[in-house]
């Protein structure tokens, strides 16, 4: 059907973590330790006061890439991670056995353990909450003060993301391990 | 402090609480009590209702998604041009605030020594009869005195409602944040160009942001607009920050001020506009009135930029390159107004500098410069605002030049406390207002409020004021109330509403309500005292009959109708503003026409033509209609006409110990929201920025407990060392370190700054000094 | 067979004898001390976390499947390439084989979320590219071959079944065990992992470690006081596990020289900090490979007492290659941006075992050093006599 990815201008980034807040409230992730879907990177500032490098210290706003070609859904052993119709790389809670291969194999630190149903959880586009409620947007999309995420059908020419793509220059995350990122993330 | 709770943990039973009077409860107490106030026919369905945030100060518009009574999920509700569709971690942790198991639920009385944290709980009826007696009490023995009782109020959208209560009792204290935040920035403008405005971040190509960290103290619409454009997409953004913030990583150009110094930086951009006259000859020569003056002023004082060097840390030739950009790029430059400027003794002249300068590029009411845009007319209506002849006026008005009507809170408490008052202050009434922490200096705050016989604070969560309160009313969060609506004037104006999502929680209540309740209570027995003093009233009882002479004074009439009433009437003369704004919440006039999606993310409210971006005619609204250079009244107050550096500006850091600054973070609301579930599990403490090669050389690593300590008070923080603050500084976000123990995630978390800031207050409207404070710091 | 309780229960109570069932009994309480605790907390009493989801049960499980297939290895050398003298040992290598890999069963039952669901979907829904549905799959058809092959040759006497078996097994146990190698080779976020050389490295360590096993084995049940027959196998045993280790030796070398030649981000980074800790170059380098090394050398293969005791150290050394391999792998983080204000930048992960995870995984131990006993006790392991 579609084919779903989301283009990020994240030089519009201010680093509030809204996106984290909404995708928890959202999705019921729980607070605390390693629970989270998303979250925004950051590096420590080079230079010394006065003397500081404003370019070191871009936010990266950061999840599960939904790789066309995920490490995580060619290693899983019962196949719990699968990709859905729309190419989003999804995980079924009642086939997962926690064995955490897919949490080794993924480059981008993307999964964990949910304590909710103790099998691994991810960041799956609001699948299951928004989109199955007929919203066309993620919590994240929709929260962010800066509009940073446009997330939508790559195959789609018309649409917001396929157009963004196809006018302005990005880059993408570890795409050397082969990985097939759907996270573009605009320069 | 560890945050590890999770959310089952949270939606099952433990062990229920009791702190301070039995304001906790157990987790699922609190959801079962949501759940309860579902109606039948809604059970299974999904609501959807239109209202605003009250997180901060920006009312953001928000849908919000009730199941069985619980609210599910806060979205952003795309119909307010303000909030641009969009909701930050604040306005997304709503659900923490509402399901708080923390927050008031019923009425208390103290039942202890004020401070011990030991309350009673009482029915309404009892806390309002209790209030009653000792005010009447209070009167009595203050001869009717109304001033004698004081008003403080935090902004929210029902300020308004417990201000009317505050007219009908006839005091002349109102005190509210305004001294603490905004009143220098707001006068400065406005006395220069004519109103504070808002700045256009849409179409301005160069800004200068002092302090103004609008990446992390988000402000809407400017946080929305601005980022978009930095970062060589179309805007240049220059920070002069003393810490490199959020908002410095999405500049162009950040310099690292020395704290206080600003001044010194804003008069020698003039100075080198001036000097090499390339600021907008045509718009001074037609609206600067007195320009020669100030021109000479700054020229003979000569504020160069290598004099600047020496005083702020920048180097000069950074002035000029910045001076002369803003100039090339102007009239479409902004010298951006700020918002909480209280800094030091010298805000408001660095305001007015600010905005002569800013003024000098000709970016004043057009597209792209400060702009005053338009307001959209809403029916008022009438409140009894009586006159009691036994009132006496204000007594802060002699603790600075121009004190107004949101009053000087240090000065007015240092007054008290330092036994110069004319009279005596006796009681305080407190509605979403925290002094004791958001007042610098809270040792001398709590000693106040202990003087006082009576302190009634109204608030939904159990605060430090809270804990030093007489009697404790709590009202219900803003996603149990409908509040009056209100419109948000500019470029894009639009009227908003707060509905109603469901209904209020324990015995809380709207503050309409609170006041509807206690003026029915106590208004009689108060007009009785005025009876016993009050000439005026005497005659017109003898003359007219007590009860025409009581019509004035009867306080219950402000609070007569219900609140969706009175926003029924306030909107009445635009036709379909009740429907929208009970729908969406928002109504402006061609909404219907005008509003339309442009993409995924964004909307269109106003057509380019339609947006206001001129609106002053050329005539700005100032004494001459111009930009006023030189404000000569003022000098007989002791306040320079012109601004002026003066050398007690530059503040001497002694050996060995810093300078204090305070400031925010995007995911807190000052100390509104440090109990907040939610937000902690994204900042679960406050730390202190110290310079990353001072705390080596004083051994100091990443989360050492440090004791920061000033002449006025002492607290204790976790070390953050970081290159982003310079040697001789020091800063911690505000909002931690709570004293309630009522407050079970808050409470001794983090450090606190007002233990620890100065209370001194600049001289023109008696504004605190936030970073005029010294401290020294030590490992324990 | 000789299935009497009496005779479980009756041994030599020497000291050594006192010392080991001592031990044994300790561990297989910690074993269930351990398992309790972990279904009273799930994997939050482990030491594991998001960006270290692998640690030491992995590593024993790793350790105890290793020494089943190198059992398995040393064993075959007799029953299925005929080389006279190892015919001997075949039923008491074998049945270590069985013993080993179910203690590692054990341990990784405890470590595995879901292990009934595992069982349910790994047949309804097999994930073909996974090296760990190859690993388990084929495990499991190598203990059902190694079952058989044990029963054949000292349940129901029948060579011509357990060469069948013999060979079955030992194709499984090799393939099974360069997919358990291929676990970490196929990794691609790992660039230490990611290659030829753990499925490779793998089988050789099984042979070292099948080595050491048959000395420790034969060690203690003789106490230097071998049959004369049994000499030359130890002899041959020496010279084999000499040329193994050198081997080993040299494919590590060249491992960490190619991984620190151009510091290539990652792969440098990980390898410095593994070679330059103590893990490595005590445990692993000294005891596991140098000690044994040094002796064969030394003794020109001629040693058999003290490569008893090199054995030891020796399977000291394989505990730490195990560890070192699960942990060097994961000690470099995915992604080396903070993710919020107040924290240090992240740095090589730190890790140590939870109390609850070194119960479960050192109990295994118990778990093999009983079933060996119970084996030695009910199965006659020694050799026929009509070989």
């Amino acid at each position: 059907m579609a084919r779903y990815g989301m283009a990020l201008d994240y030089k519009s980034c201010i680093n509030c973590r809204a996106c984290e807040t909404a995708c928890k409230a959202e999705n019921g992730v729980l607070p605390g330790r390693d629970n989270y879907r998303l979250w925004v990177g950051q590096k420590e500032i080079e230079g010394e006061f006065p003397n500081l490098s404003i370019a070191s210290l871009t936010y990266q706003p950061s999840q599960c890439q939904h790789c066309d070609n995920a490490p995580c859904q060619q290693v899983c052993p019962t196949n719990a991670t699968y990709y859905d119709e729309n190419g989003v790389v999804r995980v079924n809670p009642e086939q997962c056995i926690l064995c955490t291969y897919c949490i080794n194999a993924c480059p981008y630190d993307a999964r964990y353990v949910d304590d909710r149903t103790v099998t691994v959880d991810k960041c799956n586009f609001c699948s299951d909450t928004r989109l199955a409620n007929g919203e066309t947007t993620t919590a994240c999309q929709a929260t962010c003060p800066t509009k940073v995420r446009t997330f939508g059908d790559l195959d789609d020419p018309n649409s917001d993301i396929a157009q963004l793509l196809m006018k302005r220059e990005y880059k993408q995350i570890k795409e050397h391990l082969g990985t097939k990122p759907k996270l573009f993330y605009l320069l | 402090m560890k945050v590890e709770i999770s959310r089952r943990r949270f939606l099952q039973g433990s062990a229920a609480l009791s702190i301070a009077g039995g304001v906790s409860i157990s987790p699922s107490a609190i959801m079962a009590s949501a759940e309860a106030s579902a109606k039948p026919e809604d059970i299974g369905k999904t609501k959807i209702v239109a209202t605003l945030c009250e997180m901060c100060v920006n009312k953001c518009a928000v849908f919000a998604y009730v199941k069985n009574g619980v609210i599910k999920k806060l979205d952003p509700n795309p119909y307010f041009p303000k909030s641009r569709n969009m909701l930050c971690p604040r306005g997304n942790s709503g659900l923490a605030a509402i399901y708080d198991e923390d927050r008031l639920k019923y009425p208390l009385i103290r039942d202890g020594e004020k401070g011990s944290g030991k309350f009673k709980r009482v029915s309404w009826d009892e806390a309002y009869t209790y209030i009653g007696e000792k005010l009447t009490k209070i009167l009595d023995e203050e001869k009717d005195n109304r001033s004698t009782v004081a008003f403080c109020a935090g902004e929210g959208m029902a300020e308004h409602t417990f201000k009317n209560f505050y007219i009908g009792f006839g005091s002349a204290h109102f005190l509210n944040h305004a001294s603490l935040c905004l009143a220098t920035t707001v006068s400065g403008y406005s006395l220069t160009i004519g109103g504070y405005g808002q700045a256009d971040l849409e179409n301005a190509n160069y800004v200068i942001m002092a302090g103004a960290n609008r990446a992390e103290a988000i402000i809407t619409p400017d946080s929305m607009d601005f980022f978009k454009r930095t970062k060589g997409r179309g805007a240049k953004l220059v920070v002069v920050d003393p810490r490199f913030t959020n908002t410095a990583a999405k500049s162009d150009k950040w310099l690292g001020v020395n704290v206080g110094t600003d001044l010194a930086f804003v008069l020698a951009l003039t100075y080198v506009v001036i000097k090499e006259g390339i600021y907008n000859k045509d718009f001074v020569e037609k609206h600067f009135n007195d320009f020669d003056t100030y021109k000479n002023h700054i020229i003979s004082n000569e504020y160069t930029p290598e004099w600047a060097e020496k005083i702020t840390g920048i180097k000069a030739d950074d002035i000029y390159e910045v001076a002369r950009d803003f100039m090339k790029h102007a009239p479409q430059s902004v010298y951006y107004q700020g918002r909480r400027t209280t800094w030091s003794k010298n805000d408001f002249q660095l305001r007015r500098a600010q905005a002569l300068f800013s003024a000098l590029g000709g970016g004043v009411d057009i597209k792209g410069g400060i702009c005053f845009g338009k307001k959209i007319p809403m029916t008022g209506h009438e409140v009894p605002s009586p006159i009691y002849d036994q009132a006496e006026p204000r007594i802060d008005s002699t603790e600075a030049a121009v004190v107004g009507g949101s009053g000087t809170w240090v000065g007015f408490r240092n007054k008290v406390l330092e036994g110069r008052a004319e009279y005596p202050i006796r009681a305080l009434f407190n509605y979403k207002h925290n002094p004791m922490q958001n007042m610098p200096n809270n040792v001398k705050t709590a000693e106040f409020l202990k003087k006082l016989d009576l302190v009634v604070t109204i608030d939904t969560m159990p605060s430090d004021t809270v804990m030093m309160s007489d009697v404790v009313l709590p009202e219900c969060t803003y996603l149990e109330r409908t509040d009056p609506a209100k419109v948000y004037g500019g470029i894009e104006p639009s009227i908003v509403q707060r509905n109603k999502v469901v209904e209020p929680m324990f015995e809380s209540k709207p503050v309409i309500d609170i006041m509807r309740g206690l003026t029915q209570k106590i208004s009689r027995s108060l007009f009785e005292i005025t009876k016993k003093y009050d000439e005026e009233v005497q005659d017109t009882i003898k003359e007219e009959g007590e009860e025409v002479a009581y019509e004035e004074f009867d306080l219950t009439k402000a609070f007569e109708s219900t609140q969706e009433e009175l926003n029924h009437h306030a909107v009445a003369k635009h036709v379909g503003a009740a429907e929208s704004l009970k729908e969406k919440g928002v109504f402006y006039p061609n909404m219907d026409k005008w509003f339309k999606k442009l993409n995924v993310n964004e909307y269109e409210y106003y057509p380019e033509s339609e947006k206001a971006y001129s609106v002053r005619n050329g005539k700005l609204k100032t004494p001459s209609g111009k930009v006023e250079c030189n404000l000569s009244s003022l000098t007989k107050r002791g306040i320079d006409a012109m601004p002026t550096w003066k050398k007690e500006y530059e503040m001497i850091i002694p050996d060995g110990q810093f300078r204090f600054v305070t400031g925010r973070h995007a995911q807190f609301t000052q100390s509104g929201s440090s109990n907040n579930k939610m937000l902690l599990d994204l900042v679960p403490t406050n730390y202190l920025w110290i310079n990353k090669r001072t705390a080596t050389r004083m051994g100091i690593k990443f989360g050492d407990e440090l004791e920061v300590a000033s002449k006025v008070g002492k607290t204790t923080i976790k070390a953050y060392p970081t290159e982003k603050i310079g040697p001789n500084t020091v800063f911690c976000i505000h909002g931690f370190g709570n004293h309630s123990e009522a407050l079970t995630l808050a409470y001794a978390n983090g450090g606190n700054d007002s233990n620890i800031i100065e209370d001194s207050i600049e001289p023109m409207h008696g504004a605190t000094c936030l970073h005029d404070t010294i401290v020294e710091i030590r490992k324990v | 067979m000789n299935l009497s309780i009496k005779n479980l229960i009756t041994f030599n109570k020497t000291p050594l004898n006192l010392l080991v069932a001592f031990i044994t009994v300790g561990l297989l309480g910690a074993f269930v001390a351990g398992a309790v605790v972990y279904f009273l907390h799930g994997h939050h009493a482990f030491n594991v976390t998001r960006q270290h989801p692998w640690g030491l049960l992995i590593a024993m499980y790793v350790f105890f499947v290793v020494s089943s297939t190198g059992l398995c290895i040393i064993s075959s050398i007799g029953h299925v390439f005929g080389v006279k003298e190892f015919q001997q040992i075949g039923k008491r290598a074998i049945a270590g084989a069985i013993i080993t890999i179910c203690s590692g069963f054990a341990v990784i039952a405890l470590e595995i979320g879901h292990p009934i669901t595992m069982l349910i979907y790994n047949v309804l829904t097999p994930g073909l590219t996974s090296a760990i549905w190859w690993m388990g799959t084929l495990y499991g058809v190598y203990l059902c071959f190694i079952i058989l092959e044990f029963f054949f040759l000292a349940v129901k006497v029948d060579h011509k079944w357990s060469k069948i078996f013999g060979i079955g097994g030992l194709l499984a146990g090799l393939a099974a065990h360069s997919n358990l190698g291929a676990v970490f080779g196929f990794l691609v976020s790992r660039p230490t992992a990611n290659g030829v050389f753990y499925p490779v490295y793998f089988i050789l360590s099984a042979m070292i470690t099948g080595c050491y096993l048959i000395y420790l084995i034969y060690g203690f049940k003789y106490r230097n006081n071998y049959p004369e027959t049994l000499k030359p196998m130890l002899l041959k045993l020496n010279k084999i596990l000499g040329m193994l280790l050198g081997i080993l030796i040299f494919f590590e070398a060249w491992k960490i020289l190619t991984a620190l030649y151009g510091t290539m981000p990652e792969r440098a980074e990980t390898i410095l900090y593994a070679v330059t800790n103590p893990n490595f170059f005590i445990g692993e380098l000294l005891l596991g490979m140098l000690i044994p090394f040094f002796i064969i050398l030394i003794s020109n293969g001629q040693a058999i007492k003290p490569m008893v005791y090199a054995s030891l150290t020796g399977m000291i050394g394989i505990f730490f290659m195990r560890y070192d391999l699960v942990h060097d792998t994961l000690v470099y983080p995915m992604t080396m941006l903070k993710r919020s204000e107040y924290q240090l930048p992240p740095t090589l992960l730190h890790y140590f075992p939870s109390p609850a995870e070194m119960a479960i995984g050192f109990g295994g131990i118990g778990i093999t050093i009983l079933g060996l006993y119970v084996a030695e006790k009910v199965f006659n392991l020694d050799p026929d006599p009509e070989h």
